[in-house]
């Protein structure tokens, strides 16, 4: 091989790398990125059982069970519908009552949503972004000016 | 004034940064190429040590080192070395212009941002004054942080808990009131003052946790005049004047001559005999309306709101007039205003403030939710 | 005094804005006083945000409530540690915090830049001083610490609770010191690209400035994580959360410039890659800044949500990133390239783990601000976690971790792949042990826990051939060998321990991810659980009081093999009343390199009390690991080389450039 072979050569394999890269990278996030749905949201949206996505919305007031073990029923509801949840294992501290939640996990088969991963707001002035966003498109939530 | 002593001193101290090395000597720079030679010179010692140690191998250092013997002869010595001029007009312009920027800039822009007369005001400088000097707040912080590191002191959340009411925070009074009574025991003035709190923090309504609590107080002292009083109070809310006006009538007949409490129930009693005439509306308002006709009553009474709401607009920041506001609303059967007032309300101290818990604790009360 | 401490801000405003100017324009009409003036002013505007840093932290540690910034974050109840760290536990003193390591590093450029060319040095002054005169814009109009409150309110509103910890005490300063040291390669590379020329000493000079921002970096990735893992409650060590990709961009872009840099300096070549990527680091530190500051996340790190200050942020980005890029642009022809090299070379492998990590950056930057960008087009949410990054960011490391052990040992120009390959048998032993022993012994059920710890061996052994084949191991007697060992450069030390702890990262991932076991369980007093051979008992639940906070403290004894109590672990449940928070303190036990961490959840009705524990094999080699790279790139500063660097004066008395001491 002359060296301008070489160098080319050098030069493909690089150009077939990042390819595969962003090949790869535009296929993961086909797969993997997960949706971000409001209880109201899944009437219109279709939601395979088993498909990954983030269920957000309020607490349901009265809701919350808790089950055998560390098991908790509750349902995430946008004031227009309401979800029931399934989730096992530690709540957020931060989780209560008719406060922002983000429920991240899939559907069962029997319509019962079982989130592996439940986010709770973050602090007293910090509503879950997309929960902010969802409440206020459907004018349940407004955002209050502070002074 | 020694804030601007030391403002002097620190522009004085920027501007000679910037002034000295302007107007000093003249300095000759040394040309890039030197220090690329330095560069190279060393590289070729690091080599010599390298092959020494046997880092690398012989014939692959001297590669190197013809390698960096061209990059020294590749050096364009010629590269003329930085001007070393004198104050040239361009110098002095840009001196001039440099050196007068600092205090312009810092001075003009301090001027829009800065509070140049407000002191310091740590806090234990603030907790050391003379006690004489000190606002009832800053008293009142005291207290806290006593109480603060003596949970368990009774006698001072007793003082404490009427000084709440007084300064109209509420439910700092509750929890005060009810330390209190946990540490030092029940007394029907504690009671009391717990009933008042709890009512006043729902914004006057007298809530059956507070009737409890007035309850208590008579049950330790028949003759508390506050919780006699509150609790007719109660039963006017509830709509059962008669009643309540039976129970203030039987306390002035019992209250002593100089009791502070007759003012109050003569007052009280007056409002439910106007409210007897004008069923259902809030009794302050409607003490020159009782003579009208009911329609010109209900006007005025539209009027009245209207203006209570016009001057929230003007002076938002009234947590009082927004929940005589969000009331009155109520009263009037206008749940979608009141609601809307609700919301203005909570949105002028923000919704996590402490009169936002308020307003809606006391919405609540009223049968009104934020959100329907 | 704290409005002697805004005064001294505004003023530093005022010199950066002296000190990008000046030195410029004399740089460009090679007037040496006006070059000159930039090392005095980067100084005294250094010595200035001291003062306004120093009266902050004043302002906190004495409660002085009459600063809106004070009475926002702290309380006076607080323990005073927390009321100081509080100073940079708020957007507007992280800020601030911001340009003073920013100054700071300018003004060393400053006394320590005395045997640079005078036009690079003007030059990069004046980058550093348009970067802080911007930052100094942003906090005196957006995010102002030294706002006034008259009358002063009584009292504070307290720290965010979960902030209240140490690890925040050291987590930001050490992230920001590795941002803003970026700052200086940014600097140079800004510079070069302005003179048109790249002088010799230029390598030099950003190696050792890449290698500290790098090392703090890494230092406050670490700690950020440890944070995490034992404040948050979630076990978890890296949540591939938006914020901590905004860190781990610039780390591994300045990794791959730290390798990058050395091919500069050595062989003169990748000249302007290496320059591309200074700058690229730089600004993937400025879009760090970004995502975090503008509240454009949803993150426990977003402090504010303000949108001017996030159109503030975006505007600076946009004229440095994009300023930055487009001098790149015009200039980048002008600059020469360098010398030749195979494939097969030392070179060679620096540019295939530059390929690797700047891809690896390229798709976490794709998973970080896909979301945004799909929110922003078509108003669907997304979220793009751990399983997208697994996917991508894995299958692009573990390549470049199995040629780690390959580079060290290759020669400049052109090296021998079989002689390197026969070197690195021992290590391949070992690793292929370490593989058989897993898969025997320790698990056998999962190839990928097994390939994980060969992996790791791999890359620990690998870095200690590295060391044994450059002191001549089994070529020289022994007492020469050790002679050998303790006179190579410092440079190949920070080599072979930053590749160790690599190797140990490594093996502390593959050892929580693989081996780790966790129960979630409800308790009550007096009942055991058994973990991995770990037994616990609950003793129940105590109150107590601490001094802004009450808490429920789940005891839980340890059970030896007897049954008798070994230790005691303890996890809480803490609440705030001020800002009616609750937190929980993980109970963590460490036993070797292995931990045991309790979680406390909520209490039922019937006094029990949801429980979780994890069993964490060899977790602490991940923080480990990081302060072992941090140690080895310690080391390589203090390599000889870097220290001489430029000429010195003692050959060019005249050529020296005016002390850059406080006038």
């Amino acid at each position: 091989m002359t060296r301008r072979q070489k160098r080319l050569s050098v030069i493909a394999a690089g150009l077939a790398f990042l390819g595969a890269a962003t090949g790869l990278t535009f296929y993961a996030l086909g797969q993997k990125a997960s949706y971000f749905y409001m209880p109201a949201d899944l009437t219109t949206a279709s939601v395979q059982p088993g498909q990954r996505i983030r269920l957000g919305g309020l607490v349901e007031k009265g809701t919350i069970q808790r089950r055998q073990g560390a098991t908790v029923a509750f349902s995430v509801t946008d004031t227009q519908k309401s979800v029931k949840v399934m989730y096992t294992g530690i709540l957020p501290d931060l989780f209560r009552e008719e406060q922002g939640v983000i429920t991240e996990g899939t559907f069962g088969p029997d319509g019962v949503f079982v989130a592996d991963s439940v986010l709770a707001k973050h602090d007293e002035n910090y509503m879950p972004k997309e929960v902010a966003d969802g409440l206020k498109a459907k004018g349940v939530w407004q955002e209050s000016k502070s002074e | 004034m020694l804030f601007w002593v030391i403002a002097a001193i620190l522009t004085l101290g920027a501007s000679l940064a910037v002034l000295l090395p302007l107007a000093g000597g003249s300095k000759g720079a040394s040309a890039a190429g030197d220090h690329d030679l330095e560069v190279y010179r060393d590289q070729l010692s690091e080599l010599d040590r390298d092959a020494a140690r046997g880092l690398i191998q012989p014939a692959e250092a001297e590669e190197a080192r013809a390698e960096i013997a061209r990059r020294i002869l590749r050096l364009d010595n010629a590269e003329p070395a930085a001007k070393a001029a004198g104050p040239s007009t361009t110098t002095r312009l840009v001196a001039t212009a440099a050196v007068l920027a600092v205090p312009l800039i810092s001075w003009g822009f301090y001027g829009e941002l800065g509070s140049p007369d407000l002191p310091s005001q740590p806090l234990s400088a603030r907790l050391a004054k003379n006690p004489a000097d000190s606002s009832v707040d800053e008293l009142v912080a005291r207290a806290e942080a006593h109480l603060a590191a003596n949970p368990s002191d009774g006698r001072g959340w007793d003082v404490l808990a009427p000084i709440y009411l007084r300064l109209q925070r509420f439910s700092d009074a509750v929890a005060a009131y009810r330390n209190a009574i946990r540490l030092d025991g029940d007394s029907a003035a504690r009671q009391a003052g717990l009933g008042e709190a709890i009512a006043n923090a729902a914004g006057g309504i007298v809530s059956a946790e507070a009737q409890d609590a007035f309850e208590a107080a008579l049950k330790l002292d028949p003759a508390n005049p506050k919780a006699s009083f509150y609790l007719a109070m109660g039963l006017a809310q509830e709509g059962r004047v008669p009643e309540a006006t039976a129970a203030w009538q039987k306390m002035l007949s019992t209250l002593p001559q100089d009791s502070p409490w007759r003012g109050a129930v003569e007052q009280a009693l007056s409002e439910s005999a106007n409210k007897a005439v004008a069923a259902g509306q809030p009794a302050n308002e409607v003490d020159a309306a009782s003579s009208m006709s009911p329609q010109d009553r209900q006007a005025m009474i539209e009027a009245m709101v209207a203006s209570l709401d016009e001057k929230l607009r003007q002076d938002p920041r009234n947590a009082e007039g927004w929940m005589q506001l969000v009331r009155s609303y109520v009263v009037l059967g206008k749940a979608d205003q009141a609601r809307d007032a609700l919301g203005r309300g909570i949105a002028v101290f923000g919704p996590d403030s402490e009169e936002a818990r308020k307003f809606t604790a006391f919405a609540a009360s009223l049968g009104l939710t934020a959100t329907e | 005094m704290v409005e002697a401490g805004h005064f001294a801000l505004v003023l530093a405003f005022a010199l950066a804005l002296v000190q990008t100017l000046v030195p410029l324009v004399g740089a460009r009409t090679g007037n040496s006083r006006m070059m000159a003036v930039g090392g005095p002013v980067a100084v005294t505007g250094f010595a200035l945000t001291v003062l306004s840093f120093a009266t902050l932290a004043t302002a906190y540690a004495s409660s002085d409530f009459s600063v809106a910034n004070v009475w926002e974050n702290s309380h006076s109840l607080q323990p005073l540690i927390y009321k100081i760290t509080g100073t940079w536990g708020n957007h507007e003193g992280s800020m601030l915090l911001w340009v003073l390591i920013l100054t700071f590093f300018g003004a060393l450029v400053a006394v320590f830049g005395g045997n640079l060319p005078a036009t690079l040095r003007a030059n990069v002054l004046a980058v550093q001083g348009a970067i802080g005169a911007t930052f100094f814009l942003f906090i005196l109009t957006t995010s102002n610490p030294f706002i006034r409150m008259n009358p002063a309110p009584i009292e504070g509103r307290d720290l965010n609770p979960i902030l209240q910890d140490l690890g925040l005490a050291i987590h930001p300063p050490l992230l920001y010191l590795g941002y803003v040291g970026f700052s200086i390669c940014f600097s140079f590379s800004v510079a070069a690209l302005i003179e048109g020329r790249i002088d010799a000493s230029w390598a030099r000079w950003v190696r050792p400035w890449t290698l500290v921002a790098w090392m703090f970096l890494t230092g406050g990735i670490a700690m950020g994580s440890y944070w995490a893992y034992y404040e948050l409650g979630w076990g978890g060590f890296w949540f591939w959360d938006p914020v901590e990709n905004a860190s781990f961009m610039p780390w591994l872009a300045g990794t791959a410039l730290l390798h990058s840099a050395i091919v500069m300096e050595k062989r003169s070549a990748l000249k302007i890659w290496t320059l591309l990527l200074a700058i690229l680091t730089f600004s993937l530190s400025l879009l760090g800044t970004f995502l975090v500051r503008s509240g454009v996340l949803t993150s426990v790190h977003a402090f504010a949500t303000d949108p001017t200050r996030g159109v503030f942020i975006l505007c600076m980005l946009t004229l440095f990133i994009g300023g930055s890029l487009a001098l790149f642009a015009l200039r980048a022809s002008r600059l020469t390239a360098g010398g030749l090299f195979h494939p097969i070379s030392r070179e060679g492998a620096l540019i295939l783990n530059n390929l690797f990590l700047t891809t690896a950056t390229a798709t976490v930057l794709i998973g970080t601000l896909y979301p945004l960008a799909v929110e922003a087009l078509t108003a669907d949410k997304i979220s793009v976690g751990a399983p997208f990054f697994n996917l991508t960011f894995g299958p692009l490391m573990v390549p470049l971790l199995v040629v780690v052990p390959f580079g060290p040992l290759l020669a400049w120009k052109r090296g021998d792949l079989f002689a390197v390959a026969q070197r690195l048998m021992a290590a391949f032993a070992a690793a292929l042990l370490a593989v058989l022993v897993t898969a025997l012994f320790i698990d056998g059920t999962s190839a990928f826990a097994a390939l994980g710890v060969g992996l790791a061996f791999w890359l620990i052994c690998g870095a200690l051939t590295d060391l044994a084949v450059k002191s001549g191991f089994g070529t020289v007697a022994p007492d020469v060998m050790l002679r050998r060992l303790v006179g190579l450069p410092r440079s190949v030390f920070g080599t072979a321990l930053a590749h160790f702890g690599l190797g140990l990262t490594t093996l502390g991932i593959v050892g929580t991810l693989c081996f780790g076991t966790e129960k979630i369980l409800s308790m009550r007093a007096g009942e055991t659980v058994e973990l991995s051979g770990q037994t616990l008992r609950f003793e129940g639940l105590y109150p107590s009081q601490g001094p802004n906070y009450s808490e429920d403290r789940g005891r839980f004894a340890l059970l030896g093999a007897d049954g008798s109590t070994t230790s005691e672990i303890t996890s809480a449940k803490r609440f705030y009343p001020v800002r009616q928070m609750t937190t929980t303190e993980s109970g963590i036990k460490t036993i070797g390199f292995s931990q045991l961490y309790l979680s406390l959840g909520d209490q039922a009705t019937d006094g029990s009390v949801v429980v979780r524990v994890w069993w964490k094999p060899l977790v602490t080699l991940i923080w480990g690991g990081g302060l072992v790279m941090m140690a080895g790139a310690a080391m390589s500063l203090m390599d000889r080389r870097l220290r001489v660097g430029a000429p010195s004066r003692r050959r060019k008395p005249t050529g020296a450039v005016p002390s850059a001491s406080l006038p």
